[in-house]
C-alpha cells in the first residue's frame, strides 16, 4: 500500500483519540492527526484548539495558524486563551491533547523552547538556537488526563536529556511528578515517524512497544540517543487501511503529509 | 463620550517611548495584530522596548529584527506552519534581546492580574518545569526563585506556582471595528485581547473599519473592549497586513514567507524596512503598496460572512475624514 511515513504517524496518533473524548489540537500534523480521527472513527469527540476556535472543521488545506481564517470558517463559538487553555486544559477537564517536540527525552519531557551550547551550565544563556517555546503546550502537559506527543524519530532529537523542559513529562521518572500536584496524568504515549514509545508502569521510562511496518526495532534502536528498552511483546503496527488513509487525506486536501521524507 | 480618533502617526508618537513597556494585542501569531502600528514605531525609530506579548506575530518579528527590543515576556515566540520568526530568533541568539519565556495561559494569567490589581496568580502551569526554573532576566538563579515562586495554598496545603501582574505602560490593540469612542467589537478569537486591554494603563485601538456607535447599541454583548478603558482609536485599513484580520482578508502567504525570510538578515531588514516600512507615508500609499489585485484577492475570504450583521454601520473614508476634522 502506498502512504508516507508522517501519514502512518498521524494515523497512529489518531487512533489514540477515542470517540466521545474532549481534545486539544495544536497547529500542523496535531491537528491533522486529530481531525482525522474526527471524521474516520471518533464523529463525537469534543475537539477544540487554543484559539479558542471551537467546533470548526479546516476549509481550504491545513491551516496556516489555529486562528486563521481557514479554521474559523464554520465555527459556532469564538473565545480566547484564558478559556481554552485554562477553563478547559488546565483545569484538568480535557481527556487528551497531542503536542510536537523538537526533543524529548526517555520520561517524555519535552522541549520546544531552545538549544543550548552547554544546557548543563546553571547560568542562563542566550540559547544557540531559539525555538518557538512553550505556547499551549505546557497547560497540555500540566492539565490534560493525558497528552500525546508526536514527533520524528532521529537521535539528535530523542535524547538522554532535553536542554530545557518546556512541558513536562514524567520529569525524573517514577513518582516525581506527584510533587506538583498537575491535574494532568502525564504523556501516555509517544508516536514517532519510526514507532510507538509507552512508559513501563512504575519507573515511567519510555520503552519500545510498536514499530512502523517499514521499520524496524534496531533501525528504531539506532535513532534513539539513549539505550531505549524493548517491550518483551513488541509488535509491528498494523498499516493503516484504505479507509483511514481516504479519511486522513480528505483533512490534508493540500497533501502537506504527502510528501515523501 | 469624547472622539477619540487618531492618526497614526500622531498615535505612535503621543502613547510610545524609548523604554516603555509595550504590549500588542493580537489572536495568536498568524492572526489580527496591530502590526501596521509596529510599523510605524520602526518608523519614527523606537527602541529600547520591553514588548508584553503572548503570540509573537510579525509585528515582533519587525520590532526585533529593528533592534528595536531589548527585553520580552512571551507564551510562543513563532509564526505556526510559516516557521520560526527570523528577526526575533536572530536578536535573542545574537544577545541583543533577553526574553523571558512563559506560556500561553500563564501570559494572558499575568494580564488579568494585572488588570485586576491582585498582588499575584496562582499557576499549576509554567511550574515545575524549566519555565519555573530557568529565568532570562535573573540568569545567575538556578533553579530560579523569582519568577514564578512556588507558594503553599492556604486552604489544601498543596503547592503551587506564583504569577508575577503585569500592567505594560500601553497596549495597542487590534480590532475589526471600532467606533469613535473606543468600543469595539472583534472577529474570530479574541484570544488575549480582553484581559490585555483591562490591564494595560494605557489602550489604543487599531481598527480596520470605523462604524457608528449604533453598531454598538446593536451589539452590545460583542463589545469585549468598550471605549470606557480605551483611550485612542487608529484607523488603519488592512492594517494586519501579511497577517489576516477575520472575516475582512485573509493571510498574503506570499508576503509571510517573504517578510520573515528579509528579517533573517541584517541586510534583508533594511531592503524590507526601506519598501515596506519607510515606503509610503499615507493610507493610500501603503494600500498602493500592498496592490490593488492583491487586496482583492486577500479580501475573497470564506469567513466574509461573518461582517454580515455590520455592514450598515461601516463609515467611508470620506466620512472618516470629516470625523478626524471635526475633533
Amino acid at each position: 500500500m502506498d502512504y508516507t511515513r508522517q501519514e502512518m504517524m498521524a494515523i497512529a496518533t489518531g487512533r489514540e483519540i477515542k470517540d466521545g473524548e474532549m481534545a486539544i489540537f495544536g497547529v500542523g500534523l496535531s491537528m491533522l492527526a486529530g481531525y482525522f480521527a474526527k471524521r474516520n472513527h471518533a464523529p463525537n469527540i469534543r475537539d477544540l484548539t487554543e484559539g479558542g476556535v471551537y467546533g470548526a472543521f479546516p476549509v481550504g488545506g491545513l491551516p496556516w495558524g489555529i486562528e486563521c481564517n481557514r479554521i474559523s470558517s464554520n465555527a459556532v463559538s469564538f473565545t480566547n486563551a484564558i478559556d481554552a487553555l485554562g477553563f478547559l486544559v488546565a483545569s484538568g477537564r480535557c481527556d487528551v491533547g497531542i503536542i510536537g517536540a523538537a526533543q524529548v527525552d526517555k520520561y517524555g519531557n519535552v522541549n520546544t523552547t531552545g538549544l543550548w551550547a552547554d544546557p548543563a551550565n546553571s547560568r542562563y544563556l542566550p540559547p544557540k538556537v531559539r525555538l518557538n517555546g512553550s505556547g499551549g503546550a505546557n497547560e497540555i502537559a500540566c492539565g490534560c488526563k493525558r497528552f500525546i506527543i508526536m514527533a520524528t524519530h532521529e537521535k539528535r532529537r530523542f535524547v538522554e536529556k532535553v536542554d530545557y523542559i518546556s512541558s513536562p513529562g514524567y520529569l525524573t521518572g517514577g513518582n516525581a511528578r506527584d510533587r506538583y500536584n498537575f491535574p494532568g496524568g502525564g504523556p501516555s504515549v509517544i508516536i514517532t515517524s519510526l514507532g510507538i514509545l509507552r512508559p513501563d508502569p512504575v519507573t515511567r521510562e519510555f520503552i519500545l512497544t510498536e514499530y512502523f511496518p517499514f521499520s524496524s526495532v534496531e533501525e528504531i534502536k539506532e535513532n534513539t540517543g539513549w539505550n531505549l528498552k524493548v517491550s518483551p511483546e513488541v509488535r509491528v503496527t498494523a498499516e493503516p487501511t484504505p479507509e483511514e488513509l481516504e479519511n486522513l487525506r480528505a483533512v490534508d486536501v493540500t497533501g502537506a503529509l504527502r510528501k515523501k521524507s | 463620550m469624547p472622539n477619540k480618533l487618531i492618526s497614526m502617526q500622531e498615535a505612535v508618537a503621543k502613547y510610545t517611548w524609548d523604554g516603555m513597556m509595550y504590549a500588542h494585542g493580537a489572536a495568536l501569531p498568524v492572526g489580527s495584530d496591530s502590526i501596521a502600528f509596529g510599523r510605524e514605531m520602526v518608523r519614527q525609530g523606537r527602541k529600547n522596548l520591553h514588548v508584553i506579548s503572548n503570540c509573537c506575530t510579525q509585528q515582533l518579528n519587525l520590532l526585533c529584527a529593528a533592534g528595536a527590543v531589548d527585553k520580552i515576556e512571551i507564551g510562543f515566540s513563532g509564526l505556526e506552519v510559516y516557521g520560526f520568526a527570523n528577526g526575533l530568533r536572530r536578536a535573542v541568539e545574537n544577545g541583543k534581546t533577553i526574553l523571558e519565556d512563559y506560556s500561553n495561559l500563564t501570559l494572558p494569567l499575568r494580564l488579568l492580574a494585572g488588570g485586576m490589581n491582585w498582588p499575584f496568580c496562582p499557576t499549576i502551569s509554567s511550574y515545575g518545569s524549566d519555565q519555573q526554573w530557568r529565568s532570562a532576566f535573573h540568569p545567575d538563579e538556578y533553579p530560579a526563585t523569582s519568577k514564578i515562586p512556588e507558594i503553599t495554598d492556604p486552604f489544601t496545603g498543596r503547592t503551587c506556582g506564583a504569577l508575577s501582574p503585569l500592567k505594560p505602560d500601553v497596549a495597542v490593540i487590534h480590532v475589526t471595528m471600532a467606533d469613535i469612542h473606543g468600543n469595539a467589537i472583534m472577529l474570530g478569537t479574541e484570544w488575549s485581547r480582553y484581559e490585555l486591554s483591562r490591564a494595560a494603563k494605557k489602550v489604543v485601538l487599531q481598527a480596520d473599519l470605523i462604524v457608528d456607535t449604533a453598531c454598538m447599541r446593536q451589539f452590545p454583548n460583542l463589545v469585549r473592549i468598550p471605549g470606557i478603558v480605551v483611550d485612542a482609536v487608529v484607523y488603519w485599513p488592512m492594517g494586519v497586513w501579511p497577517q489576516c484580520s477575520t472575516g475582512l482578508y485573509d493571510s498574503d502567504e506570499e508576503h509571510m514567507f517573504y517578510m520573515n525570510k528579509m528579517l533573517k538578515t541584517e541586510e534583508g531588514y533594511e531592503e524590507y524596512k526601506r519598501i515596506y516600512v519607510d515606503g509610503y507615508n499615507t493610507i493610500e500609499e501603503y494600500l498602493e503598496l500592498i496592490g490593488e489585485e492583491k487586496i482583492a484577492k486577500l479580501k475573497n475570504t470564506t469567513t466574509a460572512h461573518l461582517m454580515d450583521p455590520y455592514r450598515k454601520w461601516i463609515k467611508s473614508d470620506e466620512e472618516i475624514e470629516e470625523l478626524m476634522e471635526g475633533r
